[in-house]
């Protein structure tokens, strides 16, 4: 996993029982001291309290686990799309392609929209990273990166850089500019490093932090100016292949998706993983939080789209047909989050009723799988991008 | 070779403890019953639905992907 510390073997007396052995550096209490290999064993284990053992430790975290569902399950008095029986249906929905962005030479396999609502920025499989003017499907700038299978790219909120990254294990940010004699790749900057691709990034609130996702299994997030890292986020089991910010602008969780099947919800401040989720059968490859924070939705392969919520801590709709048998690549609300649009892995887009949990709508066009679906940010339009080499707006 | 299995039981140790502490912390935290988070869903959806342009559409003239202007210009 991430964490991997070089030891230097020290040899010399041990701190504790005075013997020559090659000693490890500790810290009890901020202080170093240097403990044979031994009495660090015997340290370890006196923390633990009488007869508490791997097993007993396992049956504790089991019962634990057995508690959580009851609880979880006392509050589960109604499902959604009971309460939502007195909601009006929608009405028929005319949505069409209004624009096709071609450029790409392969697969797309990310895309973002700027803050204003018009500029998009896509990654492909063979490297290069354009950004497009989606009203006129210009394309404004594009860049190679030194790797292929750019599975990430983002656009800071300012409009004024873009992140992508992929098996590079890095995350990169470039400066955009309208400067013709400018090359973009020679202002590039490195900002994250992993130690195996990058699935997913993020700018937060501002340009000048960063949220990524890898497949080492971890978050991180980091300081664009100095590529330090400032919080590391660990308990997926798994790659992790996807994440999403909270909406509110004082905001400070992130929900992430993995493959352990698991989404899990994070305090960037501390760290800490707040709630999991575990009800999808597959590798979980698209999270997205409701537009008011309360709630998230998954895209999974196990073919189902869920709806998680965070204050009644489970899921609480599942979306999902008979008929639909290949996996979910990635979901987006529409701007009251009355709807969700699922980019599926057979070619097609599926909109669903997010309160009744019916399918209201399911779009065609693209002639290769939907790899990735953004909603823009005034909600006029979406944009999913495909392994047919195109991007489409639809509207 | 006993040393590197103790280094085993050790980090598992350490690891089922974390798994322990987390899930304690999960069962215990407050939660809502699903009909006020159900409800708390609805009332978002109503409060917004009036403004949401892909459900009420807004005149061809004002979505910019809509209308049948030409962004073309003559060099």
């Amino acid at each position: 996993m991430c964490d991997q510390t070089f030891l230097a073997i020290v040899f010399g007396p041990c701190d504790k029982c005075s013997k020559e052995k090659p000693l490890r550096a500790i810290y009890i209490k901020s202080e170093q001291l240097n403990y044979c290999s031994l009495c660090v064993e015997m340290m370890a284990t006196e923390g633990l309290h009488e007869n508490e053992t791997l097993a007993s430790l396992k049956s504790e975290a089991e019962s634990l686990k057995g508690r959580l569902e009851e609880e979880r399950a006392k509050l589960h008095d109604v499902e959604l799309h009971q309460v939502a029986e007195r909601v009006e249906a929608l009405g028929q929905f005319v949505m069409k392609t209004r624009r096709t962005l071609k450029g790409h030479g392969n697969k797309v396999l990310c895309m973002d929209w700027c803050k204003d609502k018009r500029r998009i920025v896509s990654s492909s499989q063979d490297g290069k990273v354009i950004v497009w003017d989606s009203f006129t499907t210009n394309k404004e700038h594009a860049v190679t990166m030194p790797c292929t299978w750019v599975m990430a790219c983002a656009y800071a909120p300012s409009g004024c850089a873009i992140a992508c990254g992929g098996l590079d294990n890095k995350c990169s940010v470039y400066p955009l500019t309208f400067d013709k004699n400018e090359n973009m790749a020679a202002k590039k900057k490195s900002v994250a490093m992993h130690t195996n691709y990058l699935s997913a990034c993020s700018f937060t609130n501002s340009d000048m932090q960063i949220l990524t996702a890898s497949g080492d299994g971890t978050c991180a997030l980091w300081d664009v100016e100095s590529g330090q890292l400032l919080q590391s986020f660990h308990g997926h089991g798994a790659d992790v292949l996807c994440l999403d910010l909270a909406p509110s602008e004082t905001g400070n969780t992130f929900v992430s998706g993995g493959c352990d099947k698991k989404a899990m919800v994070w305090d960037m401040r501390s760290g800490q993983c707040i709630q999991s989720f575990e009800t999808h059968e597959s590798d979980i490859n698209s999270v997205r939080y409701y537009p008011s924070g309360d709630a998230f939705a998954s895209g999974s392969d196990d073919a189902t789209c869920r709806l998680y919520d965070l204050r009644a801590d489970r899921e609480v709709a599942i979306y999902s047909k008979e008929s639909i048998i290949f996996g979910a690549s990635s979901v987006d609300f529409s701007l009251s989050g009355r709807l969700l649009f699922g980019g599926y892995n057979d070619y097609t887009i599926n909109v669903w009723d997010v309160l009744k949990g019916s399918r209201v709508s399911i779009l065609f066009g693209h002639e290769n799988r939907v790899s990735t679906l953004r909603v823009s940010p005034d909600g006029t339009a979406f944009c999913s991008g495909s392994w047919d080499h195109t991007l489409r707006i639809w509207a | 070779m006993k040393e590197i299995m103790s280094n085993n039981n050790t980090t598992n140790i350490s690891q089922a403890r974390k798994a322990v502490e987390q899930l304690k912390m999960e069962a215990y935290m407050d939660r809502i019953k699903v009909s006020k988070a159900a409800a708390d869903l609805l009332a978002y959806c109503d409060a917004h639905i009036g403004e949401d342009p892909l459900i009420i559409p807004v005149p061809a003239s004002e979505n910019p992907f809509r209308e049948k202007k030409f962004f073309c210009t003559i060099l």
